[in-house]
């Protein structure tokens, strides 16, 4: 994958929060959270297990699995060492798009093509 | 101030400990006593990935090179005899005084043994040294007896049957983890391992256990006559209080200690699985032997030695992975009056809800980590969920729980 693919709309992530998409061959699992989008690989590093099927709680994204939380921007885990994938994302329009870059341990800010790109505070509400 | 730290004990409760302390900026000595030879691991492997493997990867909790960085001196392989407030230090079984005016103490528990069985062909599941005995038993073929069919003789069985051999469960209650389960959901416990080929003998207690050069043979209580090569006995742990008692500390079900994991001695802590904790939120003393346990509470008792620590309330979360499935349990289930059931019990894709008051007070799920998360935030927050919101499959608990904590910040910011 070398091009941002659009992926979901951003009024469908604001009624069901989460979604499953792949991108490229590989599960990334996008989840809306306080009005931003993120994006990460779905399979946990820790066993495996899919982030999408997990909860969001106090802003982390926490594994099904073994409840490993993520913070969604970096993909870093509290109290462990090891990083979750994380994509960049960008909206545009109402479209959700995932950007080329993988990253481990990114600033996780949302970016455009060439320079920062703010997402709306609070989505359209469907 | 503190000065010297000494944990007894170098398991998952003294290394989380330890770590915390560091992370906290407490710069002090720091020294581990343990009487296993291996350095600090984590223990859930032993009986999931590292039974089947023998991979160590990931097993180990502070690396060479993390201790020297933080000048945290481990002293493997020594027991520790005991605390010495008057010399300020532990003693250890060569004569050495570790010296301390802080103590953790993390002894842990073993298992509890099968009267009468202890031979060749008998194992038992604590440490890397049992779980690479009980390995080298575990070949395509080989006949396993488990004895006790609760979490650990579960992933034991899993595991093994992963391994190809031909296992069987001898449980004495009704239904497998009975008394933590009930009666319905312990039955589709019983049912996952039955769909995954292991003779389940349920409401049978062993009665004889023989071994031979040529295998061991269990009779039950119904006069039945099991052969097997090997046997697992996980039928539950003893609390290691023999270092706490000699040093004169309030002793029970383990070491006595308040919601600050002290101990009736000054500066003595203990956690994790020897700690018999006053439960602010259950509002009951229990020991627990479980992985998330053993690492919060650490923590807990390191901020408190630093003064920065509030009351331990967590309200407990375990896991155990069997075959492909993920088995998830928050909370603590006593006294419950009420069962909810989310998804389908036959199916093996359930959430169950245990409630006391209306009040959620447990919840265990198969393959719901999700929801069981959920469960343990409404635990925490005291939350009241009407039963029908719980059994939906469309009420997004998260949401429920994430608003009652908005709720709770709010109230304290105008309190």
């Amino acid at each position: 994958m070398g091009e941002w693919v659009q992926v979901a709309d951003l009024a469908e992530l604001a009624r069901r929060k989460r979604k499953l998409v792949m991108v490229g061959g590989e599960d990334i699992a996008l989840f809306l959270i306080d009005g931003q989008v993120y994006a990460l690989r779905d399979t946990c590093i820790h066993k495996q297990r899919s982030l999408s099927k997990g909860v969001v709680l106090r802003g982390r994204v926490i594994c099904p699995g073994h409840q490993w939380a993520f913070d969604p921007a970096t993909g870093q885990v509290d109290d462990q060492e090891q990083c979750q994938p994380t994509y960049d994302v960008l909206v545009e329009n109402d479209k959700v798009y995932v950007g080329p870059a993988r990253r481990l341990g990114g600033t996780g800010r949302a970016t455009g093509g060439e320079g920062q790109y703010e997402l709306s505070p609070s989505p359209a509400q469907p | 101030m503190i000065e010297a730290v000494a944990t007894i004990g170098a398991g998952q409760a003294a290394a989380v400990a330890v770590r915390t302390l560091r992370r906290a900026g407490f710069e002090g000595r720091i020294e581990m006593i343990g009487d296993e030879p291996d350095r600090p691991y984590q223990r859930p492997p032993l009986s999931k990935e590292y039974l089947a493997s023998g991979d160590d990867e990931g097993l180990f909790l502070l690396p060479e090179h993390w201790c020297e960085e933080n000048d945290v001196r481990l002293r493997l392989g020594q027991p520790a005899v005991r605390i010495s407030p008057a010399d300020a230090g532990v003693e250890l079984a060569d004569g050495t005084l570790v010296a301390a005016d802080a103590v953790l103490v993390a002894t842990g528990g073993r298992p509890r043994r099968l009267p009468a069985a202890a031979g060749e062909r008998i194992c038992y599941l604590r440490t890397i040294a049992d779980s690479d005995r009980l390995r080298s038993h575990l070949r395509p073929g080989a006949r396993l007896i488990v004895v006790g069919g609760g979490f650990i003789g579960a992933e034991v069985a899993a595991t093994a049957r992963g391994l190809g051999c031909q296992v069987t469960v001898v449980e004495a209650l009704a239904v497998p983890l009975l008394p933590v389960l009930g009666p319905a959901v312990g039955a589709a416990c019983a049912r996952l391992h039955q769909a995954h080929g292991v003779d389940l003998r349920l409401a049978e207690s062993v009665a004889e256990v023989s071994e031979s050069t040529a295998g061991v043979v269990v009779t039950t209580s119904s006069g039945a006559r099991i052969e097997g090569d090997v046997l697992v006995v996980g039928i539950g742990c003893e609390p290691n209080v023999e270092v706490a008692a000699r040093s004169g500390l309030a002793v029970g079900n383990g070491v006595i200690v308040d919601e600050h994991c002290r101990t009736s001695v000054p500066n003595v802590l203990a956690a994790g699985d020897i700690a018999s904790h006053w439960h602010p939120l259950f509002g009951e003393r229990m020991r627990v032997e479980h992985f998330d346990n053993a690492s919060k509470q650490a923590a807990a008792a390191a901020r408190c030695l630093l003064g920065r620590g509030g009351p331990y309330a967590d309200p407990h979360w375990f896991w155990s992975d069997q075959y492909d499935v993920s088995l998830q349990y928050a909370g603590h289930a006593s006294g419950a009056d009420e069962l909810v059931v989310r998804g389908s019990l036959d199916d093996l894709d359930f959430c169950a809800f245990y409630l006391r008051d209306g009040l959620i007070r447990a919840a265990f799920g198969v393959d719901r980590g999700a929801e069981v998360m959920a469960a343990k935030e409404l635990i925490a927050g005291q939350v009241r969920v009407p039963a029908g919101v719980l059994a939906d499959e469309d009420a997004d608990l998260a949401e429920l729980a994430e608003a009652a904590l908005l709720d709770e910040s709010l109230e304290e910011e105008l309190a």
